[in-house]
């Protein structure tokens, strides 16, 4: 005991979604809504799916949020858009949510997995509105978190 | 029909810029949590550095606050002089960890505020304390722009 010590690397770096981001994201994503729109939830959360940011607007429910985070849990820790999930994997193979044994993830649509070089950091989901403006909402403060492609 | 306050998220944001304003150079990285009146957030951020179990913890700091109707710190000696522990009100989202205060308006309970990862309870609890005066900074404002500014007396119907 005692000897030198390795010179191996010990330690692996990766990068992270930060709170700059996310605010970008959330500026872009309130500079987008429409009278039309309902009050939104939005979610960001990092790449284990825990909060970064999160948003309820005045008037929007408290399930609004839930499903915003649940669609930005799901986005992170699989890596996979919540309507991709849905469709390729729970629907196209006949499964349902009970496989994967995890009660915070959801198939809704509106949550975007944020990735950098390939690697998930990430996950951003709105709610309140159609999942399919949910959706189009998201993919608006995804493109403002402007990451490196 | 009741008339029930909670507090906005344009309030509920300046709060939270209110503690991130007041964090020093010495304090760890924060996540800061805004809820409504039922202990439902509007609105969260977690600074960059900051561990999941300080999101957790702000967000229960601030369901605590909202919820029971008072701060964590004082909710804790309450509970203290009862005799009792959290554990009795089987609600495992309630915390008497500092850090949690109540927003008031009206006399009616608006939302909580928490704050946790300064470093120690106490610092959180003091920053906490600078969101919850910026948001009653704000109650002020409202009721300096709509209160009658006649003096009093020229205001009384039974003086005149």
């Amino acid at each position: 005991m005692g000897g030198p010590i390795p010179s191996v690397p010990l330690m692996f770096q990766q990068p992270r979604l930060g709170l700059s981001e996310a605010e970008r994201a959330r500026d872009a994503i309130l500079a987008a809504l429409t009278s039309t729109d309902s009050p939104i939830a939005l979610a960001i959360a990092d790449e284990h799916g825990v909060p970064i940011l999160l948003v309820r607007q005045d008037g929007a429910p408290a399930r609004m949020l839930s499903r915003a985070r649940a669609k930005a849990y799901t986005a992170a820790n699989l890596g996979l858009d919540t309507v991709t999930f849905r469709d390729q994997h729970v629907n196209a193979k006949q499964r349902t949510l009970n496989d994967w044994g995890d009660l915070q993830i959801t198939t809704l649509q509106g949550g975007l997995a944020v990735k950098l070089g390939g690697n998930v950091i990430g996950g951003i989901a709105m709610s309140g509105n159609t999942t399919m403006r949910d959706e189009a909402l998201a993919l608006i403060g995804l493109r403002a978190m402007a990451l490196p492609s | 029909m009741i008339k029930h306050l909670s507090i906005g998220l344009g309030d509920a944001r300046l709060a939270v810029q209110a503690v991130l304003d007041a964090t020093r150079p010495s304090d760890g990285p924060v996540a800061v949590s805004v809820v409504d009146g039922d202990g439902n957030p509007i609105y969260q951020v977690r600074q960059d550095g900051a561990l999941s179990v300080d999101v957790r913890n702000a967000e229960r700091k601030a369901y605590s606050a909202a919820y029971i109707g008072r701060d964590t710190s004082m909710w804790r000696l309450q509970i203290l002089h009862d005799g009792r522990t959290v554990a009795d009100w089987a609600n495992a989202q309630l915390t008497t960890i500092h850090g949690g205060w109540t927003l008031r308006r009206a006399s009616q309970v608006i939302g909580g505020l928490g704050v946790s990862g300064a470093g120690d309870e106490d610092r959180d609890e003091q920053l906490a304390l600078k969101g919850a005066e910026a948001a009653a900074q704000l109650a002020v404002d409202e009721w300096r722009t709509k209160r009658d500014p006649r003096p009093i007396r020229e205001r009384s119907a039974v003086r005149t």
